[in-house]
């Protein structure tokens, strides 16, 4: 019934938009007045990681989005690996506008045209942005929205000395309560390169990390998880104390109340992006790009610092000494080291395939 | 009269329609695509040679195999008595078990397994049985257990075998049973070789369905199992999906899909002998 009820409304929308994208470009600050609002009513379908998350986009980028643009946002739940996976098999015909990528699918999306080159004249914050935000986009990026350091989380009830260096995971006194992270997520890849840095080698040669964490999940010692679920049940239910993950979905755990903490090693700080793109063969980019360009304002990093314990990458923001003092500082953004993309992406399935004859039983 | 006989298979014109939409040109797609040549097209034979040189997919095919029978088993011997008591006894009866089946079917896959991962974890109820560790339980409870996943497997599974089975049992006719009973033989005897003889197409319908379904799930096992119990539908979702890897993933549906069709082929034979 829902159906043909929106049936009509979906090509009513569509076809006021393309008659008024034709006609008028009105600027967004211009639409906030009454009747000049191009965007009315047009709908703008945008991937979402679900949960906390999209409460955090929902406040801090949605509702301002909608309230300025008049425009309907519609949030579709994919992680990334999957939205690459859709957006790749709807090629042609791509179902989103605007799709979040944390694992760096956006250099894959990018080279087989699947999402467009923002402008840096698309975006009012441009300028009040960290470089390392905008850097991807000379090569057809999305901007980064959002910056969460790789690091430890722990069970602060049962671990009371906080643990301090990569090769901790690899500590007996640990043993049956460390979960590991599965190299389909880009945080298990992240976390095997630092062990494997933190043991002498260098992503040119990977072995012993995967030695290391291979053995000590094929031994029992640690679990394999596969997604931000899976952490939260280890933590909950597993029994579980020590595992390597990013920041923001410690955040998650803290605040559903679990008493974990979260540390960056003593090695150097890695961090996980996560960019915002607008796909390619939609009806409405611009629409999309000013989608994009609402979550890199002050008040939507604001949101996100909040929480999530995302590090604002606008340096405009202006934390809460409270928050300021559990994410990332303006000054850390220099010292984050970056593996090479693209060494990752060459070598991630040979990684893998080897990761996994290690871990399966 | 040729009229009256082509009718039937005009009112079938849209389900056959909606296969070949929906089944037969994905089908085919992907039995293409697991033989193309990533550039420039011609037949290749490579990612068949990957899939059975490698002993992690072997091992999920495998396992896939094994786990998906005694599923199928277990949630057939389960659903049996089951489908049996529900077509003998009283209406009212009948719906309370029939609500009872069917309520689970009435949830999520995910949330019902998700259960299961609280019920199986360390500090599960269920781990604190005694004997659990016969199962293969360890300080995992039966997390990352081929018996948890059976477990929660056949607990999802058994709705689909007790209804399929409960369609043909109804139809038996008492008499048959009441025949036996006064020919002198006992509640087994009959059970034995009268009532289970008669159900068997629908047995092995019902062990069918079951043995398709448990074979191409993977997020229960995947949930309770774990990525280091990998099985074949896991594989596919992840090569599809994160590796980006579709002829390849096609490959090992190809795999899956020609040990689904032998088996189904075995399991109709089966149903068929008896009649």
């Amino acid at each position: 019934m829902r159906k043909n009820r929106m049936f009509p409304a979906i090509v009513g929308a569509s076809i006021t938009a393309l008659a008024l994208a034709s006609c008028a470009s009105g600027t967004p600050e211009a639409g906030g007045e009454s009747e000049e609002r191009p965007y009315e009513g047009v709908e703008l379908v945008v991937t979402s990681f679900g949960g906390d998350w999209e409460a955090a986009l929902i406040a801090g980028v949605v509702e301002p989005f909608e309230a300025a643009t008049g425009a309907e946002v519609t949030l579709v739940t994919a992680y990334s690996a999957d939205a690459l996976a859709q957006i790749t098999a709807q090629a042609g015909n791509p179902q989103y506008d605007v799709v979040h990528f944390s694992g760096g699918q956006e250099l894959v999306a990018a080279q087989n045209d699947l999402i467009l080159p923002i402008e840096a004249s698309a975006l009012s914050t441009y300028d009040e942005l960290q470089p390392l935000a905008v850097e991807g986009m000379a090569d057809g990026y999305g901007p980064v929205i959002q910056v969460t350091p790789v690091g430890l989380v722990y069970n602060s009830e049962k671990v009371t000395e906080a643990p301090t260096s990569w090769t901790d995971v690899l500590d007996p006194a640990y043993a049956g309560h460390v979960a590991l992270t599965d190299f389909s997520n880009t945080y298990g890849v992240l976390s095997m390169l630092r062990v494997n840095d933190a043991l002498g080698s260098s992503i040119d040669d990977v072995t012993e990390g995967l030695t290391a964490l291979g053995n000590l999940a094929a031994s029992g010692d640690a679990i394999v998880v596969a997604s931000s679920a899976d952490l939260q049940a280890a933590f909950a239910q597993r029994d579980i104390w020590l595992a390597p993950y990013a920041q923001d979905y410690a955040e998650t755990l803290r605040q559903a109340g679990l008493p974990v903490e979260f540390v960056i090693p003593e090695e150097g700080i890695t961090a996980s992006f996560i960019t915002a793109n607008v796909v390619a063969g939609r009806e409405n980019p611009e629409l999309a790009e000013m989608f994009i360009d609402f979550s890199l304002k002050a008040e939507a990093q604001q949101v996100f610092a909040e929480l999530m314990r995302y590090a604002p990458v606008n340096t405009t923001v202006e934390l809460s000494d409270d928050v300021a003092g559990s994410v990332l500082a303006a000054d850390q953004f220099d010292t984050i080291e970056r593996y090479d993309s693209q060494k990752i992406a060459d070598n991630r399935q040979t990684w893998t395939d080897d990761w996994n004859s290690r871990i399966s039983q | 009269m040729t009229i009256s006989r082509r009718e039937p298979w005009l009112l079938l014109l849209p389900a056959v329609a909606l296969l070949a939409l929906g089944f037969l040109t994905p089908v085919v797609g992907m039995l293409v695509s697991s033989v193309i040549a990533p550039e420039g097209g011609g037949v290749t034979l490579s990612n068949f040679e990957r899939l059975f040189g490698s002993e992690y997919y072997l091992g999920a095919a495998e396992r896939s195999l094994r786990l998906s029978l005694i599923q199928t088993a277990l949630a057939v011997i389960l659903a049996t008595p089951i489908a049996y008591i529900m077509s003998r006894a009283t209406s009212w009866v009948r719906t309370a078990v029939l609500v009872v089946v069917i309520l689970p079917l009435l949830t999520s896959v995910v949330v019902r397994t998700f259960g299961w991962v609280v019920l199986m974890g360390p500090a599960g109820a269920l781990s604190s049985l005694p004997g659990i560790e016969l199962l293969g339980a360890g300080s995992q409870g039966l997390l990352g257990t081929e018996a948890g996943v059976v477990i929660a497997m056949v607990q999802v599974l058994l709705p689909f075998a007790v209804l399929t089975i409960l369609g043909v049992m109804s139809s038996v006719k008492q008499e048959l049973e009441e025949a036996s009973r006064m020919l002198g033989a006992n509640f087994w005897r009959t059970l034995r070789h009268v009532v289970i003889p008669l159900s068997l197409p629908g047995i092995a319908s019902g062990a069918t369905l079951v043995f398709a379904l448990s074979v191409s799930s993977f997020i229960t096992p995947r949930l309770v199992g774990g990525v280091q119990l990998p099985v074949l539908a896991g594989t596919i979702y992840v090569d599809s999906t994160v590796g980006l890897d579709w002829p390849f993933a096609a490959a090992q549906s190809v795999l899956l899909f020609a040990g689904v069709i032998l088996v189904i082929a075995a399991t109709l034979r089966l149903g068929k002998v008896d009649r």
